[in-house]
């Protein structure tokens, strides 16, 4: 579903070059929940970005559903972002002047959807997060749970292939987070693939797979004993 | 389209958007009056005076010493002898006043003595046989003057000539049948016959207060001997308008030097009065152009502005649209659509503003009815002016990298 080989990604200035991902190598097979996890500054978000299509890289290859994307030009790269990615931020992202219901069209009107299908796919989508009853809402009247719960059904309106989700629980508190989880958790059940950039040890423990980045590097989870160390409490927690 | 969604986003900045329309519909309002009075000032300044008028010249010649009658006229006909003599002339006449001028003598016509009204008013040429022939006019019924028919008149006589020309529009107004010559009418109280007819010929006066009787005039055989002095109007030979008019004042001095010609606009070209007798209107035309293009500026830069700062605002917002897959394309097109859906707002009520001006115009000031062409010029200008004002931030937002919806504010 999505792979990266040898990918990297340098921000020049004029005096100096600095990798943020370098020889980057990753396989999220299709049906997966992976976890990309890593200490702040180690090119998490720099991935994510680069495999929503958001941002170029600069060597390496990238292939996303089996389309090697790096010789897209942006109108092509716009329509892959809205035809099989959806996007989940940590800061929910949605766009404060449209209502419920209009946050959730926008990606289906890039689309050229005619308004009746638009309006069935928003309606299911928004009875899967459980604010069908909102839809007039605007966001500011929504609690931060519930706004990104609207973002996820912004994200599954479009029956997008892959999920990718930043930080989703970064701005909730514990109990929205939770039941933010156990949204995603369910949305893979019913077969998405999942990629979920998280810095929390207890998220990325739910996840079926890890892959850790340090240094814009995948590296293995034991390199970092202590995140290593909590993600397997968690697990053991979570498992008991 | 994104018309519902734009019309959300725009009733959650009501404030801004609400500006901007009313900006839009008082410079459509003002712009669509402002025009009209240009384009009437334009026609104005390109009415026809019916006189030949590259070829023409007038002196204004003032005595010194205070002539009788009979020697101012004894001057005249001296002085008209001595500028037809000239080989860069090619004839010139007398007369109290002439087209453009924007002063003379204006009365009224009856067709009965008794009438109480006025049939039409008139603007009155006092002239000689050479009047005619001088300002080119086209005689197209009767006959001119003969020599013998011409006579003096002093400033204090009756106006009383057996016979005058009419222009045509004065002659179709009396005798709309078109059989004018020969038929009495009544000028300033007086008897007189309708002895030729000539086919256009403008009043002094381009005033609004003349505008019934802009080419009803009346050509009477006199000469106004004034003590003061009058005009002479010249006609030079084709090609030699230049040279004429230095030689005429030169030959008038060299011939009687107890005269007074204003060096500043003693001798003017036609042209030249021309230019004078539409300073007001041309000023007025320069005025309205230079209140439109001000005020379409003005609107224009608050559209720049208020677009510009919106960008700005929703700068992450469209770095989001990007993200959930707007091409730069799209983004354009909404900001595009809703310069327009604003502007449209705005020339809906300055479509109404407009009229309800140009109402007022037509009661306070006597103003022609606005033409709804104007409107839908002006409503065409407003809306062009608002896509290209809006085009440079709308283009700047299209350029938004979807990257810009991952990073924090």
């Amino acid at each position: 579903m999505l792979k990266m080989t040898h990918l990297s990604k340098v921000y020049r200035t004029e005096v100096v070059e600095t990798y943020a991902l370098r020889d980057f190598n990753i396989n999220v097979n299709e049906g997966e929940f992976v976890a990309v996890t890593g200490p702040s500054g180690s090119g998490k978000t720099t991935f994510l970005t680069i495999a929503g299509l958001l941002e170029t890289f600069t060597g390496g290859q990238y292939h996303l559903d089996g389309v090697e994307v790096s010789n897209l030009n942006d109108n092509e790269r716009s329509r892959i972002r809205n035809e099989k990615i959806g996007f989940i931020f940590q800061a929910f992202n949605l766009i404060p002047d449209l209502n419920v219901f209009d946050n959730v069209e926008v990606p289906l009107r890039y689309r050229g959807m005619k308004a009746a299908e638009r309006k069935e796919r928003i309606m299911n989508a928004l009875e899967r997060v459980g604010l069908a009853s909102r839809a007039k809402h605007y966001p500011a009247e929504l609690s931060g749970g519930q706004q990104q719960r609207v973002a996820i059904a912004r994200a599954l309106a479009g029956s997008p292939r892959l999920l990718l989700a930043d930080e989703p629980t970064g701005n909730l508190d514990t109990q929205m987070a939770r039941g933010v989880m156990e949204l995603l958790e369910e949305i893979h059940r019913e077969g998405a693939t999942i990629v979920m950039v998280t810095h929390d040890p207890e998220l990325a423990a739910r996840a079926q797979r890890n892959v850790h980045i340090i240094d814009g590097q995948v590296v293995d989870l034991a390199e970092d004993p202590r995140f290593h160390h909590a993600v397997t409490s968690a697990r053991a927690n979570t498992t008991a | 389209m994104q018309i519902k969604p734009i019309l959300s986003a725009l009733r959650r900045h009501k404030a801004g958007t609400f500006l901007i329309a009313m900006q839009i519909a008082l410079t459509l309002a003002i712009v669509c009056n402002a025009l009209f009075i240009i384009q009437q000032r334009i026609a104005h300044l390109s009415e026809r005076t019916g006189i030949d008028e590259p070829d023409i010249f007038v002196i204004e010649c003032e005595w010194v010493g205070s002539p009788t009658s009979q020697q101012a006229d004894a001057r005249m006909l001296e002085d008209l002898r001595v500028l037809r003599q000239l080989s860069s002339v090619q004839d010139a006449t007398p007369s109290n006043s002439y087209p453009l001028n924007g002063g003379g003598w204006d009365d009224g016509i009856k067709l009965k003595p008794d009438q109480l009204q006025d049939s039409s008013g008139t603007t009155v040429y006092l002239a000689d046989d050479h009047f005619i022939d001088t300002l080119g006019l086209k005689l197209i019924a009767g006959r001119n003057f003969r020599p013998e028919e011409v006579a003096r008149i002093d400033m204090r006589d009756r106006l009383a000539a057996p016979q005058v020309i009419v222009t045509k529009a004065l002659a179709d107004k009396l005798f709309p049948n078109g059989d004018a010559v020969g038929k009495t009418i009544y000028l300033a109280g007086n008897p007189t016959t309708i002895l030729g007819e000539v086919e256009l010929l403008q009043a002094q006066s381009i005033d609004r207060w003349a505008a019934d009787f802009a080419y009803r005039s009346v050509i009477v055989p006199r000469r106004l001997a004034a003590s003061l002095g009058g005009f002479y109007i010249v006609r030079a030979r084709p090609g030699q308008l230049d040279a004429a008019m230095r030689a005429a004042p030169a030959a008038l001095f060299e011939h009687n030097p107890r005269r007074v010609i204003n060096e500043q606009d003693g001798v003017l070209s036609f042209a030249q009065v021309r230019a004078r007798a539409y300073e007001r209107d041309r000023g007025m035309a320069i005025l309205m152009g230079v209140i439109c293009v001000a005020l379409l500026a003005i609107t224009a830069a608050g559209i720049v502005g208020l677009t510009s700062f919106w960008v700005g605002q929703r700068r992450k917002q469209i770095g989001v649209r990007r993200a959930l897959g707007a091409t730069q394309r799209d983004i354009l097109g909404y900001f595009m659509t809703e310069n327009l859906l604003i502007s449209l707002g705005g020339v809906l009520v300055g479509v109404l503003l407009a009229i309800a001006i140009n109402l007022w115009l037509v009661t306070r000031f006597e103003m022609s009815r606005l033409s709804m062409a104007y409107v839908l010029v002006g409503v065409a200008i407003l809306l062009l002016l608002g896509q290209g004002a809006v085009l440079a931030p709308a283009l700047r937002a299209s350029r938004v990298p979807p990257v810009e919806a991952t990073r924090s504010v």
